[in-house]
């Protein structure tokens, strides 16, 4: 992993601890919705609206349909960031 | 390739415009301190969990942070959640939309406790508002619940949303009024419930330009002519309004509304509003508790003008018209006046000398507000948490119903420190930007405007001039016939409904058994022939004090069970509830009844009162955990007469 997505992955890390409650899960790249029981649709909403105003992007429809694991949302903002 | 630094340039700029310009940041408020998440993981272990709550409430808070909070009180143990309770006024809110209103749910009740109202909110099914409303056995019509709110959006009305211009249909706005008119119609009839109606935003989309708010059956025109209408009827009805069109007004509809979150998940406006829909309905429901601030209290260097008197001089300070810096703070005294015409008391708390800030009243001509514009005037070397407790007392009024503007970030900390109650609003470095964050904080809610409101800056000043002479008079007696008081004694009627309702739900200190009722219930009081009723009205050589007290009897055979009494505490020590006394048991007389029975239930606020009925002849029948039950045979009642003169009284023989 470059370190411009090392640097994003850290931020998402605090993102992900405001985000969710429960702090049981390793996060790391390779988490996914399957590991954190609390990443249903209404915490979705409020992780979407977290990373948004973090780092000042606005996701697309079809993006945001796709944002099931940390690597994918990693992918995305370094594209949106470049 | 990505620099590093960006990512850090973005993330601060941003904060730093979010701390001072946008309004969904609720940035009157202060920012969560860092430990906010340890802070809210550790609460059932701090030594004052209750007390920590309303510290981690009064952040401004995302709705991440909110379901944190919230999460964490759902964690507290069940005596610490009733401790909590007890700090806050109970409110059972319904709730059916056309959108999904679950995310909102944690934001809703950390904003409430934030303004002092425990809610217990009830959701319903997404979509089920036609259901709810005219099914008499709904899950809310069912529910005993204080208000519903119809949180609709222009999508919940099919009329407006069709905008085929063509046909000849009725104006689509009529439709989709009286769908509304039916649902709070339903919920009044059929649950005994007031409504918290919206009024519709506009999105951002257009069709002819400047032609859509011309064209019948466009949308612009159809939501003006709406809201239009709702806003006249429901002044008139005992339904509030929650303004929802000026809340988009104020951020921009391209803010307020975020298709992505329509399509995907039903949200009714971007998440990142959710917080200030939150704040503002709840400001909404404390005020229909009467928890509405009721005393602005100013600084006044680099407050109210630019500069410091003492040092600048009155031709060195910035106000008034021709100066940037000064027609900055002229629109703060502008907004001011509007506040006590509106009824808010204005106070001065400054550390200066006194006589050379009142100078720049007298002399300054770039100076709007007066010296008689404020019921108090501090200004002395004190420390000002001294001062505000003191300007509190002058108007026998608690500290959660002061605002404290100070431009010094010292003061304001000490402040909320020292006194936790009183409300102080953050404010940026530029004073032209301090109007739009002060007015945006909302902390004077209205729900209506009595002719009490009008009065009330007249009646502290006079207040004060009474406290002056009673210094004066020889003894307790003298003063009150040197008042010359008139007192005039009727049911309960149409005229002074609002009142009424303002009396009951804000009262607390002079209170006998704090019950708070809505203007439907009043209004079933006064048909139902079971209650005996008095609106107290007291007049005084300094003016008009207005309505000073009510009185609801329950008819009860011979008895009458007092269900609530209750004064305004600015006419305490005058010997009202004597001749408040002398009218009921000459009005029980008259109907042949033989026994009044009169209830204390304390709260943490009116031990004023515990032997109040004690004062009058009551004996003490009964006491027990919740109430102290006192008994008044009618027959051995000797008459009072205090130096009031009835000029109207509510017995008819």
């Amino acid at each position: 992993m470059s370190q411009d997505k090392a640097v994003i992955l850290d931020q998402l890390e605090s993102i992900f601890q405001d985000t969710f409650t429960d702090n049981t899960y390793a996060f790391s790249a390779n988490t996914t919705r399957d590991d954190i029981e609390e990443w249903d649709s209404l915490s979705h909403i409020r992780l979407l609206t977290a990373i948004e105003a973090n780092f000042g992007v606005q996701f697309d429809l079809d993006e945001i349909g796709n944002m099931t694991d940390v690597a994918t949302i990693v992918d995305l903002l370094h594209q949106k960031l470049s | 390739m990505l620099p590093l630094l960006w990512i850090y340039y973005i993330r601060n700029y941003h904060n730093n415009r979010l701390a001072e310009f946008f309004m969904h940041d609720l940035p009157w408020l202060l920012t969560p301190s860092d430990d906010f998440n340890e802070r809210c993981a550790q609460l059932a272990s701090h030594q004052n969990p209750a007390d920590e709550v309303h510290v981690l409430a009064h952040y401004a808070l995302s709705i991440n942070q909110s379901n944190r909070l919230y999460q964490a009180i759902r964690k507290l143990s069940v005596e610490t959640r009733s401790l909590l309770s007890r700090t806050l006024t109970p409110f059972r809110l319904g709730i059916v939309s056309n959108a999904t209103m679950d995310l909102m749910i944690p934001s809703l009740i950390t904003a409430a406790i934030r303004n002092g109202v425990d809610l217990e909110v009830v959701t319903t099914d997404f979509g089920q508002v036609a259901q709810e409303a005219f099914d008499p056995d709904s899950k809310l019509n069912q529910s005993t619940l204080d208000a519903v709110l119809v949180a609709l959006d222009y999508r919940a009305y099919p009329s407006l949303v069709d905008q085929s211009v063509a046909s000849d249909k009725a104006a689509p706005s009529e439709k989709a009024f009286d769908y509304l008119q039916q649902i709070r119609e339903s919920f009044k009839q059929k649950g005994g419930m007031i409504c918290i109606a919206q009024t519709l935003a506009c999105p951002p989309y257009e069709f002819g330009g400047n032609f859509d708010a011309q064209f019948d059956g466009l949308l612009r025109k159809s939501l003006t002519e709406f809201n239009c209408a709702l806003v006249d009827d429901i002044k008139s009805s005992p339904d509030v309004l929650l303004d929802v069109a000026a809340m988009v007004n104020m951020v921009g509809a391209y803010n307020w509304f975020d298709d992505r979150q329509w399509y995907l998940s039903r949200m009714p406006m971007a998440n990142t509003y959710v917080p200030l829909y939150a704040e503002y309905l709840t400001k909404l429901i404390a005020a229909l508790r009467g928890k509405s601030k009721k005393c602005l209290v100013l600084d006044l260097d680099n407050t109210l003008w630019g500069g410091v008197i003492g040092d600048d001089g009155l031709t060195g300070i910035q106000i008034g018209q021709g100066h940037p810096i000064g027609e900055s703070f002229l629109a703060i005294h502008q907004w001011a006046k509007t506040l006590k015409d509106l009824g808010v008391i204005l106070a001065v708390c400054s550390k200066n000398d006194k006589n050379i800030a009142l100078e720049v009243f007298q002399k300054h001509p770039g100076m709007l507000l007066k010296e008689n514009d404020f019921a108090v005037f501090v200004a002395n070397w004190e420390d000002k948490a001294t001062n505000i407790r003191l300007i509190a007392k002058t108007l026998n009024i608690g500290l959660d119903a002061l605002v404290f503007v100070d431009d010094n970030p010292a003061e304001r900390e000490i402040i909320r420190t020292m006194l936790p109650e009183v409300s102080v609003p953050e404010l940026p470095k530029d004073v032209s930007q301090f109007l739009r964050i002060l007015s945006a904080a909302r902390y004077f809610e209205k729900i209506d405007f009595t002719e009490d409101d009008a009065r009330r800056n007249a009646q502290y000043l006079g207040n004060i001039r009474r406290q002056e002479i009673q210094e004066s008079a020889a003894s307790l007696e003298d003063y009150l016939h040197s008042l010359e008081m008139r007192i005039r004694f009727a049911p309960f009627d149409e005229f002074g409904r609002k009142r009424i309702v303002q009396l009951i739900n804000k009262t607390n200190q002079f209170n006998l058994t704090t019950r708070r009722y809505t203007e439907a219930d009043l209004v079933q009081f006064e048909d139902s022939g079971q209650y005996i009723t008095l609106q107290v009205h007291l007049q005084d050589k300094f003016g008009d004090n207005g309505m000073i007290s009510v009185v609801i009897c329950r008819v009860n055979e011979d008895c009458w069970d007092i269900d609530t009494w209750l004064m305004s505490c600015r006419v305490i020590k005058r010997r009202v509830e004597e001749a408040v006394c002398d009218e009921l048991v000459t009005r029980a007389r008259e109907c042949g009844i033989t026994r009044l029975r009169g209830y204390y239930r304390p709260t943490e606020k009116n031990s004023l009162v515990k032997e109040h009925y004690r004062q009058l002849g009551f004996e003490c029948v009964c006491t027990n955990e919740t109430e102290d039950v006192w008994v008044l045979e009618v027959d051995h009642y000797q008459i009072k007469n205090p130096p009031i003169t009835v000029t109207k009284s509510s017995v008819t023989a």
